[in-house]
């Protein structure tokens, strides 16, 4: 796991840019007019997401278009995904657990009449 | 207000069960103790009170010879207190179990949070949604990933967590 990946990811306003760029490509002014920040704000912080490989970017005749990048998203869920594996073998006890104590019951039932 | 990071991760399954069973499982001490691992560790619970704020306390104890083994080859403890409470308590519909998480070295402490509903489904079952987070300031995140993901990855080795 990188540690980048959080680090880039802790600033607020650069996960409201990720946000705006869900939906496909986009160029800054777009970014601008839906998070409401200051351009250079907003092209500082793609210039950092780009850096950190969250962001695409390419040119478009005078324009720069930018769109996510699915690797360190995969990454992330992939961290994620042990801490998942641990809870999914910890839910396998739970069942077991609950069968063993619904036989209980029956047998308890099946004494009683 | 303070801006925080909050990494969730959702798992549900469904059993064929009344909500009071389930909810037993979670709130009482013989139901907790019964299943709450990880794989190698058995919880002894000390103090459990159903009720909105009620204590959960309990050790975390390694219960194999393996995994004792294992513990006291990383030169660590083999029983860790673990202290958390019901902050939200609904009986049969939802709870939450709050647990600071406190013992890990150079690691500020902070709140690990279960959420966990109870929907009835079809006729006798149950969905069961657990939810958790890990809430983090995230300026104290930044400053402490480094230690904070090396911490994890050794609390993957103590728990035996590494697949």
């Amino acid at each position: 796991m990188h540690i980048d990946a959080f680090q880039t990811l802790a600033d607020p306003t650069r996960r409201r840019v990720l946000d705006a760029l869900r939906l496909g490509e986009r160029q800054v002014n777009d970014v601008v007019e839906e998070i409401g920040i200051h351009q250079s704000g907003v092209s500082r912080h793609l210039r950092i997401l780009h850096e950190a490989g969250f962001v695409a970017v390419r040119p478009d005749g005078p324009r720069r278009l930018y769109s996510l990048k699915p690797e360190p998203f995969r990454e992330l869920d992939a961290w994620l995904g042990r801490y998942r594996q641990v809870w999914d073998a910890r839910l396998d006890r739970f069942g077991e657990a609950l069968e063993a104590r619904q036989q209980q019951c029956q047998c308890a039932r099946s004494d009683g009449t | 207000m303070k801006d925080e990071i909050r990494s969730s991760i959702v798992i549900e399954r469904t059993y064929k069960a009344e909500p009071a069973e389930l909810w037993d499982l979670w709130t009482t001490k013989e139901g907790f103790e019964s299943w709450w691992g990880p794989e190698g560790f058995r919880a002894d619970v000390h103090r459990i009170e159903g009720h909105h704020g009620g204590p959960l306390h309990y050790d975390m104890v390694a219960a194999t010879p393996a995994m004792i083994a294992a513990m006291e080859s990383m030169g660590q403890p083999t029983s860790t207190a673990c202290k958390g409470c019901f902050s939200e308590f609904r009986p049969y519909e939802r709870l939450v179990l709050t647990q600071v998480i406190d013992f890990l070295p150079r690691v500020q402490p902070y709140d690990s949070r279960i959420e966990v509903d109870f929907i009835p489904v079809a006729e006798g079952h149950v969905r069961m949604i657990v939810t958790l987070s890990q809430m983090h300031d995230a300026q104290t995140t930044t400053m402490q990933l480094q230690g904070f993901t090396s911490q994890l990855s050794k609390l993957d080795r103590r728990f035996g967590w590494e697949g």
